[in-house]
Order: C-alpha cells, then sequence, then structure tokens
C-alpha cells in the first residue's frame, strides 16, 4: 500500500531567491504556482452526464497554456474536471487511475462512479492540509446511471444533479438556480453546460481559451471543443 | 497581488511614416473579475497628442484630469498647443513630484509635433522617468508579451493602414497571453490631418 502523504508533501518552490544584485526581482510567472484558475460544471441526465471545463492555465497573471484540459479520465466511463492547483489535481487524478484500475482487474468490471468519487475524496481529505485542489467527479454506470460528485477544497464530498466549481463558478450560481429543470435530454445539458462556460469565461480573468464538452453515456465518452466563434454569445455593450 | 497589476492594463505606442499610433486594451477589472469593457485608458491631450496611461485604475483617472488641468493653464499662458516633448517633461514632473507616494500609472505619450507634425513617442515610468525611442513603446501588465509582439512584427516607416494592422495584430496577441488585460481594443491612429479612433474585436476572455 502506497504512502500517500509522502508522494503529495512538498510543493516545487524555484531554488533560486528573489533579489539578485543588479537584478529588477523574478516575475510573477516564474515564481508563481500553476493554478487551473478555471471554471469547470457537471450535470445529470437520464442515460448519463454532460461535463465542460474551460482551457486556461495561469501563472500569476501569465497564462501558462490556453489549451489546457481539464476533463481528466480515470476510467473509461468516469472523467474527473479539475479545479485549483494544476499539479495537485494531476497528481490525485493520476493516483486515482492507477487504483481503479487495480479495481477493474481484481473484480473483473467497471467501478462506479460513487467508488472513484470516493477515492478521490480520500486523498483529497487525508492531505487536506497539504493540497489546493477542488474537483468535480462525474460518469456512468450501469448500477446508479449517469451520476456527478462535487469534491470542494476541504476534502468534504456529495452527489448533485448539477454541480458548478473553479474560480469562474461564483458567476454562475445565478444562472444555474434560474435555468436547471430535472429531465433534461443530453442535447440540452449540452447547450446548458457550454452555455455556463461561456457566460463565466467573460468575466473571471483566470478562465479562458476554448470551452471543452464531454458527454458519457453507457455508449462511452463523446468529446466536443467550441472555439472562436462557437462559444454561446451574450449580451455585452458594444 | 501586486499593486500594478490589480486592474490589469496594456498600452503600447507606435512610429509610423508621418503618422503615430496609439493602442490600448478596453478592459476594467477588479484582480480575476471583469466589471467594465469599455474602459478608456486613452485621453487627448491636444489635436495631435495622447497620453495612455496603464496602471491602478483610480491613477489613471487622477492623473489624466491633473494633467489635463496643467495642460489647460500652460495653453491658456503660452497661447499655444504644447509640444510632445515638453509634455513628457509635464508628466515627468508631475510624478516625480510624488516620488515617495507615486501614482501606480506608467504612462505612454504619442503625438505629432503641432508644427513640424513630426512623430513622438516616449513612455515614463512609475516615478516620472521619461524614455524616448524611434519604433515603439509598451507599458502595462503584459509588457513582456508586448515586447515580443513588437520586436517581432514592427516595421519602420509604414503608413498609417499597414500601421494600424500591426499595431492591431501586436495588441490583440500580447494580451491573449494575459489574464487580466484585453476584453477588446481601441486603436488611434494620429496622423497630419486626422486622428482615426478604431474599436478592435478580441476575444472576451
Amino acid at each position: 500500500m502506497i504512502n500517500m502523504a509522502s508522494i503529495m508533501t512538498s510543493k516545487y518552490l524555484p531554488a533560486v531567491s528573489a533579489e539578485t544584485t543588479g537584478c529588477v526581482g523574478r516575475p510573477d510567472w516564474l515564481t508563481s504556482e500553476l493554478s487551473t484558475g478555471t471554471t469547470i460544471a457537471a450535470i445529470e441526465f437520464d442515460g448519463g452526464v454532460v461535463i465542460g471545463a474551460d482551457s486556461r492555465t495561469t501563472s500569476g497573471a501569465y497564462i501558462a497554456n490556453r489549451v489546457t484540459d481539464k476533463l481528466t479520465k480515470v476510467t473509461d466511463y468516469i472523467y474527473c474536471c479539475r479545479s485549483g492547483s494544476a499539479a495537485d489535481t494531476q497528481a490525485v487524478a493520476d493516483i486515482v487511475n492507477y487504483h481503479l484500475n487495480f479495481y477493474k482487474m481484481e473484480r473483473g468490471e467497471e467501478p462506479l462512479v460513487k467508488t472513484a468519487a470516493s477515492t478521490f475524496r480520500n486523498l483529497c481529505y487525508n492531505n487536506r492540509d497539504s493540497l489546493s485542489a477542488g474537483i468535480l467527479v462525474a460518469g456512468w454506470d450501469k448500477r446508479n446511471g449517469g451520476q456527478v460528485y462535487t469534491i470542494p477544497l476541504g476534502g468534504m464530498w456529495t452527489r448533485m444533479p448539477v454541480a458548478i466549481g473553479g474560480s469562474g463558478s461564483t458567476y454562475l450560481y445565478g444562472y444555474v438556480d434560474a435555468n436547471y429543470k430535472p429531465g433534461m435530454g443530453k442535447d440540452e445539458c449540452l447547450k446548458f453546460i457550454a452555455n455556463a462556460i461561456s457566460l463565466a469565461i467573460n468575466r473571471d480573468g483566470s478562465s479562458g481559451g476554448v470551452i471543452r464538452l464531454a458527454c458519457i453515456t453507457k455508449d462511452g465518452v463523446e468529446r466536443h471543443v467550441l472555439t472562436g466563434d462557437q462559444l454561446p454569445k451574450f449580451y455585452e455593450d458594444s | 497581488m501586486s499593486i500594478m497589476s490589480y486592474n490589469g492594463a496594456a498600452i503600447m505606442a507606435m512610429k509610423g511614416k508621418e503618422c503615430v499610433a496609439i493602442a490600448a486594451d478596453r478592459r476594467f477589472g477588479i484582480q480575476a473579475q471583469t466589471i467594465n469593457t469599455q474602459f478608456e485608458k486613452i485621453f487627448e491631450m491636444g489635436p495631435r497628442l495622447y497620453v495612455g496611461l496603464p496602471g491602478l485604475a483610480t491613477d489613471v483617472q487622477t492623473v489624466s484630469q491633473r494633467l489635463k488641468f496643467r495642460l489647460n493653464l500652460y495653453e491658456l499662458k503660452e497661447n499655444r498647443h504644447i509640444k510632445p516633448k515638453t509634455f513628457l517633461s509635464m508628466v515627468s514632473n508631475l510624478l516625480y513630484s510624488r516620488r515617495f507616494g507615486p501614482y501606480f500609472v506608467e504612462p505612454v505619450i504619442a503625438g505629432l509635433d503641432p508644427k513640424t507634425s513630426e512623430p513622438f513617442i516616449a513612455s515614463l515610468d512609475l516615478i516620472g522617468c521619461p524614455m524616448i525611442t524611434e519604433d515603439f513603446v509598451v507599458s502595462g501588465t503584459c509588457s513582456e508579451q508586448m515586447y515580443g509582439m513588437c520586436e517581432t512584427l514592427y516595421k519602420p516607416d509604414q503608413e498609417p493602414d499597414d500601421l494600424f494592422e500591426t499595431i492591431s495584430q501586436c495588441l490583440l496577441n500580447a494580451v491573449d497571453r494575459d489574464a487580466v488585460s484585453g476584453w477588446g481594443g481601441v486603436v488611434y491612429i494620429i496622423e497630419k490631418d486626422k486622428v482615426t479612433k478604431r474599436i478592435l474585436k478580441g476575444r472576451m476572455d
């Protein structure tokens, strides 16, 4: 059994000090930890889930990656949406992927979404002092169909029909409360998530780039990307 | 977060053939949140003289108002329009007068001499150190990105229409790598007989 705590203890800090004689001091983007600033969202429907995210990774104010993929596979039918520290969330997702592969091999069947979410939760809770990770786990399994679980900063978990996360999600609470209705179909859900991400991108400096969407059903995963003009448009004066 | 990147901005000016261009982004935000996408950062100080002010938004507005006040008095006393180089000294003096509690702006000046129509561009740091250049000046939260774009795309003695294309591409591509600037752009092309203001459509993220 691998000791989880030791893998994820230290955050990388540059070895050079900020002050050097005659220099102006290191720019923000050399010293700041990489953050997936972010807007993520996920929604359940009868038959599966739809998940979406923006594609911006920042280091301070510098955009280190403008085409990031924040929708990460943990099994063929379960994905996670990552927000917070890029390093922390990548490390945690890799470990969960390892665990679920093991589980599948031992039991000969696909893991439940609840199992995946529980594994995420255990890592996030037990290492809560060192991690900065807000994760949405979403997927399909044959026992309970489409499910979305949210695992915010401290490591609690709960299942929700629709969940949002990341710094851009603050701009979406009103939109979700006003527009979500249970019983939406797959295409309605795709539109809903795309609209949500687009609204957040417009207002949040840490979110931007393209909108990545994925739809997970019993038939597997269908991925989409919305770029440039394909992003849903809303009122802007001018 | 640094005080110069609290609001975020990107401004640049370029020299062309008997013309100058000055361009800015249009975002007004508070840290990561965008409040307005029509925030003016370039101010007219004379018929062919413009100043761009990136930095803390409150100081952008205060400095432009205080500068306009000094300029109005100058024009009343001297009964003529100010030369760009003299205006540069005026800005420098205003900023240095606050040497130990500065205005958090790093201005960019672009204009044509009122008599000879000679193009002029310059920039200053927040305590008033002036710098006059022959090609381009940049200032703001993505200055490194803007330097990269300008060094690559700039050519001397471009016609106004070509200068517009060049400065637009420099600005738009630089702000696309900065989380706190962008959300549209505005470009002023200043020629001997006219000034053209154009709004750029850019990524709104």
